[in-house]
């Protein structure tokens, strides 16, 4: 299938959605909802800590702010577009309703990853980017048409990664019956990318910063705004979203060779 | 059958069906290993700088988020809403309807013979990660403190069951109910004070928090024993957290009769 095929594909699904949205408004609403609840437990954590503190990590409040707005944009993101549908990829591994994928014509990894998009989640994108105006007014930075280019990039690779980690934690499906610890190994690992790297130390620092790419996705976006292009930093986002991508990928297929469909 | 005997079975036919379950519970406890290192990580960088926060030192305060973790095993609702939910959903209550047994004491005590496998299984992966943060914690030794942190710990499980169930019991009403259960989860995340010590609050704000039932739910157990309360405070909070009960029972009591009206006894 050509690209322009792909779009298409991907606009009817993203129509279809829109469509489900409009039929269970209430749901959509409740959905949505639950997500603002969420960010707003975060948001509280850091005020509460900030009205007993002036830093964490040398990053005062409005620069916290930012980072907590760049790692929940990623994190809206991840669900708005990828969550539900790779959630259930899991499920369909284990019920066999999975051969239906491999029957579409087109690339299985683009049908499974895309057939859902959550609009609540997109709705609470627009509540992410508002707290990232809002950390970015009390810094008092103006950032020109190339920095907001920038973070851009950066934040679309931080979504590669957090992809990668969610489509390898649910291929491992393929080779276990159970993935239950899928949701909350994912959730615990993104709490780490609402801190600074400043503050991890010792083992903490090599696990985090280093070997799980927790760290990496929200603090580089939040450091192209605050002090504009480093390009090792993007080196090493681009670096890690690649092979991550490359891991995450690579084990999807191997899964895909050994899946023998199941009897219903 | 006497009425003890009748729950005696009930408790053991829970603990067998727990234990099934053992592997995702130490996976859970697993996972929340790593989250408490999420914690110590943020508030070791909190307190960088300063010996005192909200009056307490960097000790006191990890003690309290150790000590809420291992209470939250033993004591939380985790997936009791979603079960009754789908208890009504598939009209499994039908067959409590026909036989001499009351679905709450059913519920509650299938709920405490869970929390005794889960308590149990997460101490494991604690007491063996344990050397490693011994030296960073800090725990008063007043004995009124374990006198009124029994109690306490009772009424909140008993808080913990009857929201759980209360929400399950929407399932009367809605087909869906997953959402109502996490955006309450949230409000019990920051009430309950999982996210920071409610004591942090400005003061009229943490007065506000003692009078909801979330307080009671976590913070409150864990605060008396960890030294955040002095012996009036938790009197106090003593007496609110009962009436809480009661009037949660009520709701939980209420919402049954309701919809049990509504229900159609789909399936069975």
């Amino acid at each position: 299938m050509p690209l322009i095929g792909y779009l298409r594909l991907w606009l009817a699904c993203l129509r279809y959605s829109a469509v489900r949205a409009l039929m269970f408004r209430f749901d959509f609403i409740m959905w949505a909802l639950v997500e603002l609840f969420w960010m707003g437990v975060n948001l509280l954590m850091v005020s509460v800590i900030y009205s007993h503190t002036s830093e964490i990590g040398g990053w005062n409040r409005p620069q916290m702010l930012l980072l907590l707005g760049t790692s929940m944009l990623t994190q809206r993101l991840l669900m708005g577009f990828f969550w539900s549908n790779l959630f259930e990829m899991g499920r369909n591994i284990r019920s066999g309703t999975f051969d239906f994928f491999l029957a579409q014509p087109g690339n299985p990894l683009f049908m499974v990853s895309t057939r859902k998009v959550d609009l609540d989640s997109m709705a609470n994108v627009t509540v992410a980017i508002g707290l990232i105006i809002y950390a970015v007014r009390e810094l008092g930075l103006h950032p020109g048409l190339g920095d907001l280019a920038l973070y851009g990039l950066a934040v679309f690779c931080g979504l590669a990664i957090h992809y990668s980690v969610l489509l390898l934690t649910a291929s491992l499906t393929f080779w276990t019956i159970g993935s239950q610890g899928l949701e909350g190994g994912y959730f615990t690992l993104t709490e780490f990318s609402r801190l600074p790297r400043e503050v991890f130390k010792g083992a903490a620092n090599v696990v985090f910063v280093w070997i799980l790419p927790a760290v990496v996705v929200s603090n580089v976006p939040a450091r192209a705004l605050l002090d504009g292009f480093n390009p090792t930093l993007f080196a090493w986002l681009v670096g890690s979203a690649a092979l991550w991508l490359f891991i995450a990928t690579s084990i999807f297929k191997h899964g895909l060779k050994r899946y023998s469909s199941a009897s219903s | 059958m006497s009425v003890l005997a009748k729950y005696r079975y009930v408790f053991l036919t829970g603990l067998q069906s727990s234990l099934v379950y053992r592997w995702n519970f130490a996976a859970r406890s697993a996972f929340s290993l790593v989250h408490l290192s999420f914690v110590f990580i943020l508030w070791g960088a909190a307190y960088r700088g300063q010996t005192d926060i909200g009056g307490f030192n960097l000790a006191q305060t990890l003690t309290y988020f150790l000590a809420m973790l291992v209470i939250q095993f033993f004591i939380s609702a985790q997936n009791e809403d979603y079960q009754i939910g789908e208890d009504i959903r598939n009209g499994m209550i039908n067959q409590f309807l026909l036989k001499p047994i009351d679905y709450y004491a059913y519920r509650l005590t299938l709920f405490f013979s869970a929390r005794l496998v889960t308590g149990c299984l997460a101490l494991l992966p604690i007491l063996l990660a344990y050397p490693l943060f011994a030296d960073t914690l800090s725990l008063p030794s007043d004995p009124w403190r374990l006198l009124y942190g029994a109690p306490a710990l009772l009424l909140s499980a008993l808080i913990q069951f009857s929201i759980a169930y209360i929400f399950g019991l929407l399932a009367f009403w809605f087909l869906e109910i997953q959402s109502f259960i996490i955006l309450s989860l949230a409000l019990e995340t920051v009430l309950g004070g999982q996210m920071f010590p409610l004591d942090l609050l400005p003061g009229w704000a943490f007065r506000l928090s003692q009078f909801l039932p979330y307080y009671y739910q976590m913070y409150f157990p864990t605060a008396i024993l960890t030294g955040r309360l002095d012996q009036a405070q938790a009197a106090e909070g003593l007496v609110v957290q009962f009436i809480w009960l009661i009037a949660l029972y009520g709701v939980g009591r209420l919402l049954w009769t309701r919809g049990l009206r509504r229900h159609t006894a789909v399936g069975g």
